[in-house]
């Protein structure tokens, strides 16, 4: 009868266990998929960007992706070096650069209107930096995403907004 | 003895990761982290440090924007309280919360855009007939026409960008747009 008890002890407590790992994990297992699906079949290493065409009803990767959005991403690593972003961006239309942690908690928005400027120069580093031009990461590896608005979908409007997004460099 | 500890350790592994993903799966369906407003529910403080709520974020709206940013307003039901479904159609009827840009998008049960041959996904500031309602419908219309496909069940999402400062202040109450069932 007491082996019974103990048993079901165990079970207890680590069911318990159990259900707050997973909680807790699930973003973590959201972002890695994602991350393992962009790098196996799509073969895009980490600090390499990735653009994606404006979505549709066979975009697969996220669920919820915006109509409106040309999206680059980019599944960062710093362990080794810095990074730098540059790129010419869109002056006429909202665009944004976010970063995320690998338990996909957004740490870092800022848009069009809150650069100065639309030639966007940014460098992600580990180390602390008061310039506006460094961003300190507080994770090494993280994901960013680059958001243009593509208010209106002619196809001219689309190739300009899909030739600045082919100009992102990374250093 | 140890087979038995094993036993009960890898049933308690399935039993406790079981029982979290069906409660997400669940908090899913009801979104229940959500402030109510009508029928639209909104997620402000997406900085998640909440591990639960941000496990439901991130099977709805994995890397969604702060809610400085955006403001994500989901709705699954029509203005009497019943489920959004193809069978019928819908009018937008009202004005979104102020901001910089907003849309409409529709999206399956699955949070996936649905299909359509017109390739419309979504009604936005920009290409929206001002001053002609906003139809929810599986058959083609001439104007503002947000296609539902072929769907049992649907959602609707209201994104605003850069909402003025006065649209925090009040979510709960804020006017926001009806969705009204029509006659087909």
């Amino acid at each position: 009868m007491k082996k019974i008890f103990f048993y079901l002890g165990i079970i207890m407590v680590m069911s318990i266990c159990s259900y707050n790992l997973t909680i807790h994990y699930i973003p973590n297992i959201v972002y890695a998929v994602f991350h393992y699906k962009i790098e196996k079949n799509q073969n895009i290493k980490d600090n390499e960007i990735k653009h994606f065409d404006i979505p549709s009803d066979q975009s697969r990767n996220v669920v919820m992706p915006n109509p409106d959005f040309l999206y680059s991403t980019i599944f960062y690593d710093l362990s080794e070096k810095d990074l730098n972003i540059n790129a010419n961006m869109p002056d006429s239309t909202y665009w944004s650069v976010s970063f995320y942690k690998p338990n996909t908690i957004n740490w870092y928005v800022k848009n069009d209107r809150e650069f100065d400027t639309n030639k966007l120069d940014l460098t992600l580093t580990l180390n602390d930096s008061k310039s506006e031009d460094f961003i300190t990461s507080p994770v090494k590896k993280g994901f960013m995403i680059i958001r243009i608005l593509v208010e209106k979908k002619d196809k001219e409007s689309i190739n300009y907004y899909k030739s600045l997004q082919k100009n992102i460099i990374l250093k | 003895m140890k087979n038995k500890i094993v036993i009960s350790v890898i049933l308690s592994i399935i039993i406790g990761g079981y029982t979290a993903i069906s409660n997400i799966n669940s908090s899913t369906q009801n979104n229940e982290f959500s402030i109510k407003n009508g029928n639209w529910k909104v997620n402000p403080n997406m900085d998640l440090k909440d591990s639960y709520q941000r496990a439901y974020i991130s099977r709805i709206g994995v890397f969604a924007l702060d809610d400085k940013e955006a403001l994500y307003f989901l709705s699954s039901k029509d203005n009497d309280g019943n489920p959004l479904t193809s069978d019928f159609d819908y009018q937008i009827i009202g004005t979104p919360p102020k901001g910089r840009y907003w849309s409409y998008t529709l999206y399956g049960e699955d949070y996936f855009l649905v299909k359509n041959d017109a390739n419309i996904y979504t009604i936005n500031k920009e290409n929206l007939t001002k001053d002609k309602p906003i139809l929810v419908s599986s058959s083609k219309k001439d104007i503002n026409w947000l296609p539902s496909g072929n769907e049992t069940k649907f959602h609707i999402t209201l994104r605003v960008y850069n909402p003025d400062e006065s649209v925090y202040k009040n979510l709960e109450s804020l006017e926001l747009p009806i969705i009204k069932k029509i006659e087909k």
